[in-house]
């Protein structure tokens, strides 16, 4: 392996960290107040596809806003629902990747790109170059995110609200904390995280929109957040080996003789292998917030 | 006599369902004073606590500020006016840090200028905790003085204490103690000490008010009372009347005699040695009790609630793990899953029927077989449930127990209470059983359902089965049992028969003092 | 009287549910400019007015019984199975796979069925063991098996089961292990009445057998199951093989009896998504055995009628997935007839304070 493959491994593995790592980062903040939220594969892909087509519309800028927007609007459904409404957290999820699943294939046959819509250059985030090749700026705010989302659970009274909503809900609500409130904004900030993701992968990284573009990122985020055990700064690294399979896998099967030697599908299968090991690893050994998934009724 | 900070006048507290917990309670909490709450489950001592620091509002009465009516909507209104309280059961987050949970409950943030008013604090009351661990790994003495700094630093007038020792070592105490005297005469904090402990409220208070059922039935001065007039005011001195005929004409053998010729003549049916039960929160709930229950009595343990008698019943029924020994018939059953000890004979009628019991959104006819859906009775080919035996079951049930249900159809969660509790115990007794262990039998049911389970119990016992009762009534302990066993925290006082004790020498086994 | 009533809310729920989806989606519809009520019936009058339709609606449906009984089941005893999707797929192939040799009509068929369930349950085995030994959430389990499946379909498409003369799809099924096409002209094959076995036949094992009875109490209160003897492990491991088979069938019908490919082809385009919109007709159909034929009859007219739609009025068919996530998200509230009668209320208390 020369110096070269070392740097262009580290580039792809550092593009595909981004959507993991912030989309993890944020459903951590989700986590510790007590909603877990499996329909961020859906806010990924519905925020890839309005990111693209706000990106058209006004250039990069307004496709990240419109993501993030997206992401945003589907946390607070989600906070609404399951924070204030009491539903359940695990059917609400299935919900939204379902409509997420028809709302993106759906524009995009309306849009006469059924199975590949390309994102024009021009309105694309561009990207920092390096004497190695190019980067993209969101690289570096994944690589922030996670420390400023741990100075805000550890530092900050409302990340000390956010913690005890997730923890204890009835010491919270006896503090004169609003339990529902916190809620919501906690899983709406999430939400807006994963659509930050969406639109990095479909205006910066990937430069296109198709429908399995999500390609269960979402729930190697969830995996990730498990990995973590939580903490904001572990899904750095959680998101990093991730990316770093999913890079390994895109790259070896370029290589000739290996592209032989091993068909490509079994190459693709590795970030998924990895995660479910990874989980069961870690299994058992991660504490979950006490009050995870279940709903706060006061009595 | 100082002026009350606080004083509670006519205080009456109707649920909404209709209990009524408080019946005109007048109370007051002087400066620099510690008064004694003491009083059996059900007196109100929680309830008459929940007013005074925000958390319930009375149905009618008032409170008095220092002279003024004051109303308070919050435990945060509470603690404006000065009155805070620490729970039994802690209101701590568990894996925040002590200065992160002080934080949350004074509504500041965990900086420096916070650690420092509270390093200043305890360095003032001599209440040490490591601030910066999480509660979680502190022992539940150290979360106590948490929950006490995080009041206290709310410059609190009025602290209320809700069974703090019931968490303690005897050493703890001591410590808890000693801090409270300083704080009463140091700092002139008036202090309200919830307990059922007689011992206690003899050491630590200066003045005690009893409550039962509801109503205040003395208030005295310490150091002008003895252990024996509070166990008797906290019991009471009467019987219920309930026009039962009296336990020994049911078998025209006197109780006494009964029960030596049992444990002569007889095998002990169950028996329990050295048994240690670990506690949820650390430690022991258990400590090492030893007992034999015979064919034909009623074992009756009665105590306050939480003094280990749920975990004493789970590890017992195979639904916890213990210590020590337990045999059925001489055959070793502890640690046994629990159908297997229902095939061997043991039958347990739950304390939780909504947790252990019952399965609320099944029918009544599934409800009637849980536990026993394998029996050769109701299993038939192909793994196919007998329907046809089952609902001839619910029959006799329903018959026999006289249940009323909407049918055998209905969801459980569609009976009252009474009856679910009867369909429970049917289902248990049906099988004929040789010991029955049935934990808080009668509790919340209406006196028709109650007075109707105790019967059954009663004819259990005279049909030779070996009954293990354990209930918060007292008065439903002395009446149904043969032996009684007094438990406190974790052990038994005494073990004597109902005809011994009189009511004011069980009030003091159950508060604690040896028989 | 009860049990009717419960019945009938659970009904109602889901009717309301269904035209707050299909509400929803016609104002998304609206916003991109197309004409919903025309739309609506268009899809309708497709699907359900003549025998024709209906054929297209049940053919539809065939999959998604077998599938949405891999969610329902699991739900019944409290795990959340979205596996059904990769089980499927193998399910497909392996019932492709039988046709590798030759075999007598019925009895190929049989094998062929056999093939696929058990291809299901083995990839439904990991997952269960790693739930019920480990404490693995089912739900990371079964999605990342989802993923591994897809890519080992894909490389058996294109490796083992190719066609030697089209490489885009698999070997034909051979006549003999086909379902027999069930009205001519249209795609319905026999293979429905094999949906609708499995569904009653699940619904005798809930409700009749002491597995059923088990898993049923393991799910509605795990803490009374457990007094009441039943071993948690061992019903987790048996709803995943149970479900597994189901959704291994599922993949079955599709590449035995859905004329006219009888293949799968690579990228697997006719079977995707098969199994999650499974996990939403299992939610409309209340996770009961009987509701989820109701209502994968629903969904699969839902989806015939969209192609139809697309034909004539241009709307892209995907609109029915849509509608199908809005119905699952009004679903999601636990109580959704009263939210509606809260409003009501607060309505009325507004006017009564003017």
């Amino acid at each position: 392996m020369t110096l070269d493959h070392f740097w262009s491994i580290l580039f792809l593995s550092l593009h595909a960290m981004v959507p993991i790592t912030l989309t993890a980062a944020g459903e951590v903040v989700g986590e510790r107040a007590g909603l877990f939220n499996i329909g961020l594969e859906g806010i990924l892909l519905l925020s890839a596809f309005t990111g693209a087509l706000g990106a058209e519309a006004g250039g990069w800028p307004l496709g990240l806003l419109v993501g993030i927007g997206t992401g945003a609007v589907v946390g607070l459904f989600f906070g609404l629902i399951n924070a204030y409404w009491k539903g359940n957290q695990l059917i609400t999820g299935v919900g939204i990747n379902l409509f997420a699943l028809g709302f993106v294939a759906f524009g995009l046959r309306a849009l006469g790109t059924p199975a590949f819509h390309d994102v024009p250059r021009d309105v694309r985030l561009p990207a920092i170059q390096t004497p190695v090749g190019g980067l993209s700026p969101i690289v570096f705010l994944a690589l922030v995110m996670p420390f400023a989302i741990h100075w805000f659970l550890n530092r900050t009274r409302a990340g000390l609200w956010v913690r005890a909503v997730g923890e204890n809900p009835e010491a919270a609500d006896v503090a004169g904390v609003p339990v529902e409130l916190v809620r919501l904004l906690a899983t709406t900030f999430g939400a807006a995280l994963a659509g930050l993701a969406g639109a990095y992968m479909s205006i910066s990284w990937m430069g296109a929109v198709t429908k399995e573009m999500a390609a269960g990122r979402g729930f190697i985020a969830l995996a990730t957040v498990v990995f973590s055990g939580l903490r904001p700064i572990l899904t750095l690294a959680g998101g990093f080996i991730f990316g770093f399979f999913d890079s390994l896998a895109t790259w070896i099967a370029n290589i000739p003789g290996v592209k032989e030697a091993i068909p490509w599908q079994f190459v693709s299968m590795i970030p998924y292998i990895v995660t479910l090991l990874v989980v069961t690893g870690v299994i058992g050994r991660v504490r979950f917030p006490k009050a995870l998934g279940v709903p706060y009724r006061r009595e | 006599m100082p002026e009350p900070l606080l004083k509670a006048e006519r205080i009456v507290k109707v649920y909404l369902d209709g209990t009524v917990a408080l019946r005109g309670v007048d109370f007051e909490i002087r400066p620099g004073e510690i008064q004694g709450l003491l009083g059996e489950n059900g007196a109100g001592k929680t309830t008459l606590t929940k007013m005074i620091s925000g958390l319930l509002p009375p149905t009618s009465g008032r409170l008095l500020l220092g002279g003024v009516p004051v109303r308070l909507h919050s435990p945060k209104d509470a603690l404006t006016c000065g009155i805070g309280m620490v729970h039994q059961h802690f209101a701590l987050v568990a894996n925040f840090t002590a200065l992160e949970n002080i934080a949350l409950g004074t509504g500041r943030p965990a900086d420096q200028a916070l650690r420092a008013s509270i390093e200043e604090l305890m360095e003032r009351t001599g209440l040490g905790v490591p601030l910066d661990t999480p509660v979680e790994n502190l022992a539940v003495g150290e979360r106590q003085r948490v929950e006490i700094l995080k009041v206290l630093s709310r410059a609190v007038r009025v602290l209320i204490l809700d069974e703090p020792t019931s968490v303690l070592t005897p050493v703890e105490t001591e410590e808890l103690f000693n801090f409270l005297r300083r704080l009463k005469e140091e700092e002139g904090v008036g202090i309200v000490f919830i307990t059922h402990k007689l011992r206690e409220v003899l050491e630590i208070t200066d003045r005690v008010t009893v409550l039962r059922r509801g109503e205040v039935v003395g208030e005295v001065m310490t150091r002008e009372t003895s252990a024996k007039e509070l166990a008797r005011m906290m019991v009471g001195a009467e019987f219920r009347a309930r026009g039962r005929r009296p336990v020994e004409l049911m078998t025209e053998i006197p109780v006494e005699e009964r029960r030596v010729g049992a444990e002569r003549a007889r095998e002990p049916a169950l028996v329990v040695e050295d048994l240690h039960v670990p506690a949820d929160s650390g430690g022991e709930a258990v400590k090492g009790i030893s007992f034999e229950l015979y064919p034909g009595e009623i074992l009756g343990i009665a105590g306050v609630e939480g003094n280990g008698q749920t975990e004493l019943v789970e590890a017992i029924c195979g639904l916890r793990e213990g210590k020590g020994s337990v045999r059925l018939r001489g055959r070793e059953i502890l640690g046994l899953p629990p159908l297997e000890l229902y095939r061997l004979g043991l039958a347990h009628i739950p304390e939780d029927r909504w947790k252990y019991g019952l399965i609320l959104s099944f029918t009544v006819a599934e409800n009637a077989i849980l536990g026993r859906q394998r029996s050769p009775r109701f299993l038939g080919r192909l793994a196919m449930l007998k329907w046809g035996e089952v609902f001839a079951h619910v029959r006799e049930l329903i018959e026999r127990f006289s249940i009323q249900a909407p049918g055998r159809e209905a969801p459980a969660k569609s009976l009252s209470g009474g009856n679910q509790q009867k369909l429970i115990v049917g289902r248990e007794l049906s099988q004929e059983p040789e010991v029955v262990i049935a934990a808080q039998p009668t509790r919340g049911l209406d006196i028709g359902a109650a007075e109707y389970i105790r019967d059954i119990l009663l004819e259990m016992r005279d049909a030779g089965k070996a009954i293990l009762l354990v209930s918060a009534d007292l008065d439903e302990v002395l009446e149904l049992s043969d032996r009684v066993a007094f438990m406190y925290v974790g052990t038994f006082t005494a073990i004597t028969t109902p005809a011994e004790v009189d009511r004011e020498t069980a009030g003091l086994y159950m508060g604690g003092m040896k028989g | 009287m009860k049990r009717v009533y419960d019945t009938l809310r659970s009904v109602a729920e889901s009717i309301l549910a269904a035209i707050i989806g299909l509400v929803v989606a016609g104002l998304i519809l609206k916003a991109w400019g197309y004409s919903p009520i025309s739309a609506y019936i268009a899809l309708f009058e497709a699907s359900f007015k003549d025998l024709y339709g209906f054929s297209g609606a049940l053919a539809n449906a065939t999959p998604l019984i077998l599938t949405a009984l891999t969610f329902a089941v699991a739900a019944r005893a409290g795990l959340f199975n979205i596996g059904a999707e990769g089980q499927m797929y193998l399910g497909a192939l392996a019932a492709v796979a039988a046709s590798l040799f030759r075999l007598p009509p019925v009895l190929h068929l049989l094998v062929a069925l056999a093939f696929a369930g058990a291809a299901g349950a083995l990839w439904a085995l990991v997952p269960s063991g790693l739930r019920a030994t480990r404490g693995v959430s089912e739900v990371i389990s079964t999605i990342m098996f989802n993923w591994i499946s897809r890519f080992l379909a894909f490389w058996l498409v294109a490796n083992v089961l190719v066609d030697p003369y089209r490489a885009e799809k698999t070997i034909t099924v051979l006549p003999p292990s086909r379902f027999p096409t069930l009205v001519r002209g249209t795609d319905l094959s026999y293979a429905i009445f094999l949906a609708v076995a499995v569904a009653l036949l699940v619904y005798f094992l809930l409700r009749y057998t002491v597995t059923g009875y088990e898993m049923r109490a393991a799910g509605a209160n795990p803490d009374a199951a457990r007094y009441g003897g039943v071993r948690s492990a061992k019903v987790i491991v048996l709803v995943f093989l149970l479900g597994g088979i189901t959704a291994g069938l599922a993949g079955a019908t599709q590449s035995l009896g859905r004329p006219p490919s009888y293949a799968v082809f690579s990228g697997l385009p006719k079977i995707s998504n098969l199994g999650f919109d499974g996990i939403g007709v299992a939610m409309i159909g209340r996770n009961h055995p009987l509701g989820i034929i109701f209502a994968a009859i629903f969904y699969g007219g839902l989806q015939s009628g969209a192609r139809v739609m697309q034909l004539f009025a241009g709307i892209p068919l995907e609109m029915v997935r849509m509608v199908q996530g809005v119905i699952v998200l009004a679903l999601a509230l636990p109580e959704l007839l009263r939210i509606f009668r809260g409003f009501r209320r607060r309505r009325v208390e507004l006017g009564g304070e003017r």
